[in-house]
C-alpha cells in the first residue's frame, strides 16, 4: 500500500475563465492541438446565486475525477486503464486497443482518443511531475489558484483540513465512483 | 461409423445445391468489395477521420452492426439446437443451414468490429497476456471465440453425419452462445454511467431478440435454398411452420418487453432515461424507432403471423424479411440511443462534442456505411456459395 492518495480541491468561485490550465496541460502533456483532444476544460455553469441586478458568471474547471472506484478501469479488457497504488488512474498506451469501452463507461466524458499516439488519453494528475515533487501543471499555472493539489493520506495536511472545515461536493456522487476532485461549495 | 458410410458421407458432403446461380454469388461478392472503400479510408486516414463517431458518441454503426451479426449468429445456433441438441425431431432438418449461416454471420461480425477497433492485432495479443476478468468486453470476446470453435466443430460433425459429435459440439455451442450473448448484453448493462443501458434488462433482452433473429433467418434461408415453398420437402415445411409459430410467440413477448421498457423510462421522467427514450419517440431517432423498429421489426411480422395463424410459409417469409430489417435498426437504436444523453452539460467552454439541444448527434460516415453494406452483402454471397458447394440438406 502506498502512503499517498492524491486529490485536487477546487474553489471554482475564484475561476476567471482564463483557460491557462487548459493551455498548460496541452503543453506539458503533448496533447494534440485538435479542439476535441483535451485533458481538462473550463465549462460555464449556471450561477444560481446571480439574480438580476446582481449578475455574475460562474465557471467550473474540470478534468478526469480520478475516481477511487473507477468504472473506466473496471471495463478495460486489456488492463490498459489501471489505477496506481496512490490512487491515480492512468492508461498504458501500449496496451490500449481503442475499443473505447472506457469512454462509454466514464460518467464525466473525461477521456479522448489521442490521434498522435493512437490510444485513449486523459488527465494523469501529471504523474511524471509528482515523482519530482512538482505540482500538476494546471495547479501550478492558475493565476487565482483555483486548484489545490493535496494528499489525503496526510492526516494533518492541508487537504484534510479543508475537507473537514469546508463544505465540498463531488460531481455525480450518485454514480458511486468516489471522485477525488472536490469542489468547495 | 463404418468405412463405407464414412466414404459415402465424404462423397456427398460437396453435393451442393445446383439451383443457386453462380453469377449471383459472383455478383454479391463483387458488390461486397465496396466495403474496401471504408477499410482503405481507415487505413490511410485513420479512424478519427474516417468514422462518424465522436468523443460523445464513441460507438456507432460498426458496433451496432457487429451486434446485429452476432445476435443473428447466436439466434441461429439456439434455434438449430432444438433439433440436434434437444432432439425435437421435426427441427433436425434446419441444423446444417442454420449453423453454416451462424458461422458466416459471426465471422462477418468479427470482420466489422476489426475495422472499428483501433488496434485489432494488439487486441488479440493483450486479450491473452493481459486479461481483465472484470471486463464484459473481455468475456464477450473470449466466449465468442470459444463459441465460434464449437459451432465450426458442430458443423463439421453434422456434415460428416457424426450425430454424437454433433450433439456434444452443439451443446457446447449452445452454452457458449448463451453465455457470450448475454455477456454482450452486459457490455452495455454494466454501465452505471448510462441509465438507459444499465441493469439486467439487456442481457435478457439480447437472448430474446437473438431467438427472433434466428427464427426469421431460418425461414428466409430455407425459402432461398428451395426457391420458395413449392419445391420444399414436407419435412422442411413442417419445421418451418413450427418455427413460424415460435417466431410469432417471441414477437409477442418482445413487444411486451418493449412496452415496459418505454413505460418505465417515461413514467415520472427518470433522468437521462427519459430524455433518451424521448429521442426515440419524438426526437432524432423517431423514424428509426417507429417505422423500422416498431413497425417493420415487430408489428408487421407479428400481425402477419397472427393473421395467418402461422400456417403460411409465404406469409412467414414476408414477416421474416420485415423483422430482419427492423432488427438491424433496433440494434442501431439501442447502441446510439444509449449515448445520446451527454455525460456533461454542453455549456460554453465545456467542449462537449456534437451536442444539439441537449442531445448528442451521430451520423454514420460513408466509410462506416460501405463497410456495413459490404459485410451484409458478403455474408449473403458466402451463404449462397455454401449452399451451392456444400450439401446442406439433412437426409
Ligand atoms: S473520471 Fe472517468 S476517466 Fe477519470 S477515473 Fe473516473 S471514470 Fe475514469
Ligand atoms: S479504449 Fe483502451 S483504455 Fe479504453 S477500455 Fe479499450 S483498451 Fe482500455
Ligand atoms: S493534472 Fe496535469 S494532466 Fe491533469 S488536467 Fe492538470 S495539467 Fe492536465
Amino acid at each position: 500500500m502506498s502512503n499517498k492518495k492524491y486529490a485536487i480541491i477546487l474553489d471554482d468561485t475564484l475561476c476567471i475563465d482564463c483557460k491557462a490550465c487548459t493551455v498548460a496541460c496541452k503543453c506539458e502533456n503533448h496533447v494534440p492541438a485538435g479542439f476535441y483532444e483535451y485533458r481538462n476544460w473550463v465549462g460555464e455553469v449556471e450561477n444560481k446565486k446571480a439574480v438580476f441586478p446582481n449578475i455574475s458568471r460562474k465557471f467550473r474547471p474540470s478534468q478526469c475525477q480520478q475516481c477511487d472506484n473507477p468504472p473506466c478501469v473496471h471495463v478495460c479488457p486489456t488492463r490498459a486503464s489501471y489505477q496506481t497504488e496512490d490512487g491515480v488512474v492512468l492508461v498504458d498506451y501500449h496496451k490500449c486497443i481503442l475499443c473505447k469501452y472506457c469512454m462509454t463507461a466514464c460518467p464525466y466524458d473525461a477521456r479522448y482518443e489521442n490521434t498522435d499516439i493512437h490510444a485513449i488519453d486523459k488527465c494523469t494528475f501529471c504523474y511524471h511531475r509528482l515523482a519530482e515533487g512538482r505540482e500538476p501543471a494546471c495547479v501550478e499555472t492558475c493565476p487565482p489558484k483555483v486548484r489545490k493539489f493535496v494528499d489525503l493520506m496526510d492526516a494533518d495536511g492541508e487537504g484534510n483540513k479543508i475537507l473537514q472545515t469546508t463544505q465540498t461536493e463531488v460531481q455525480k456522487p450518485e454514480k458511486g465512483t468516489n471522485p477525488k476532485l472536490f469542489y468547495i461549495k | 461409423m463404418s468405412s463405407t458410410e464414412a466414404a459415402k458421407s465424404h462423397s456427398d458432403m460437396f453435393n451442393g445445391n445446383k439451383n443457386i446461380p453462380m453469377p449471383l454469388i459472383g455478383l454479391l461478392i463483387a458488390i461486397s468489395l465496396m466495403g474496401l472503400y471504408g477499410v482503405f479510408n481507415i487505413m490511410t486516414k485513420g479512424h478519427a477521420a474516417s468514422l462518424g463517431t465522436t468523443k460523445t458518441v464513441p460507438w456507432g454503426l460498426l458496433i451496432s452492426t457487429y451486434v446485429f451479426f452476432v445476435v443473428s449468429s447466436t439466434g441461429l445456433c439456439l434455434i438449430s439446437s432444438m433439433g440436434h441438441v434437444f432432439k425435437i425431431e421435426k427441427y433436425e432438418v434446419i441444423g446444417k443451414r442454420a449453423i453454416v449461416l451462424a458461422i458466416l454471420t459471426i465471422l462477418c461480425g468479427f470482420g466489422v468490429i476489426a475495422t472499428e477497433i483501433g488496434h485489432p492485432i494488439r487486441m488479440a495479443i493483450y486479450n491473452v497476456i493481459s486479461p481483465n476478468l472484470f471486463s464484459a468486453i473481455w468475456w464477450m470476446g473470449t466466449l465468442y471465440g470459444i463459441y465460434l470453435m464449437c459451432i465450426i466443430a458442430e458443423f463439421y460433425f453434422l456434415m460428416t453425419h457424426n450425430h454424437k459429435g454433433g450433439y456434444y459440439a452443439g451443446l457446447a455451442g449452445f452454452i457458449a452462445g448463451i453465455s457470450a450473448h448475454s455477456n454482450l448484453g452486459a457490455v452495455f448493462g454494466f454501465l452505471e454511467a448510462r441509465p438507459f443501458w444499465h441493469g439486467p434488462y439487456l442481457p435478457i433482452y439480447f437472448i430474446l431478440s437473438a431467438l427472433i433473429s434466428g427464427c426469421a433467418l431460418v425461414i428466409i434461408i430455407f425459402n432461398v435454398a428451395y426457391k420458395g415453398e413449392a419445391n420444399m420437402p414436407a419435412k422442411a415445411k413442417e419445421a418451418l411452420l413450427g418455427i413460424a409459430k415460435i417466431f410469432g410467440l417471441l414477437l409477442g413477448i418482445i413487444i411486451f418487453f418493449d412496452i415496459w421498457k418505454v413505460l418505465t423510462s417515461v413514467y415520472g421522467a427518470p433522468p437521462e432515461k427519459y430524455q433518451t427514450v424521448m429521442a426515440m419517440i419524438s426526437g432524432p431517432l423517431s423514424v428509426n424507432f417507429w417505422f423500422f423498429e416498431i413497425l417493420l421489426g415487430m408489428l408487421i411480422p407479428f400481425c402477419i403471423i397472427l393473421a395467418t395463424k402461422g400456417r403460411s410459409i409465404k406469409a412467414a417469409l414476408v414477416a421474416s424479411c420485415s423483422a430482419v430489417v427492423g432488427i438491424f435498426f433496433m440494434r442501431y437504436d439501442l447502441v446510439v440511443a444509449g449515448q445520446l444523453f451527454p455525460m456533461r452539460e454542453a455549456t460554453a467552454g465545456s467542449r462537449v462534442q456534437g451536442v444539439v439541444e441537449g442531445l448528442a448527434v451521430y451520423t454514420p460516415s460513408a466509410s462506416e456505411i460501405t463497410i456495413v453494406a459490404g459485410a451484409i452483402v458478403l455474408c449473403a454471397g458466402l451463404y449462397l456459395a455454401a449452399e451451392r458447394f456444400l450439401n446442406l440438406t439433412e437426409d
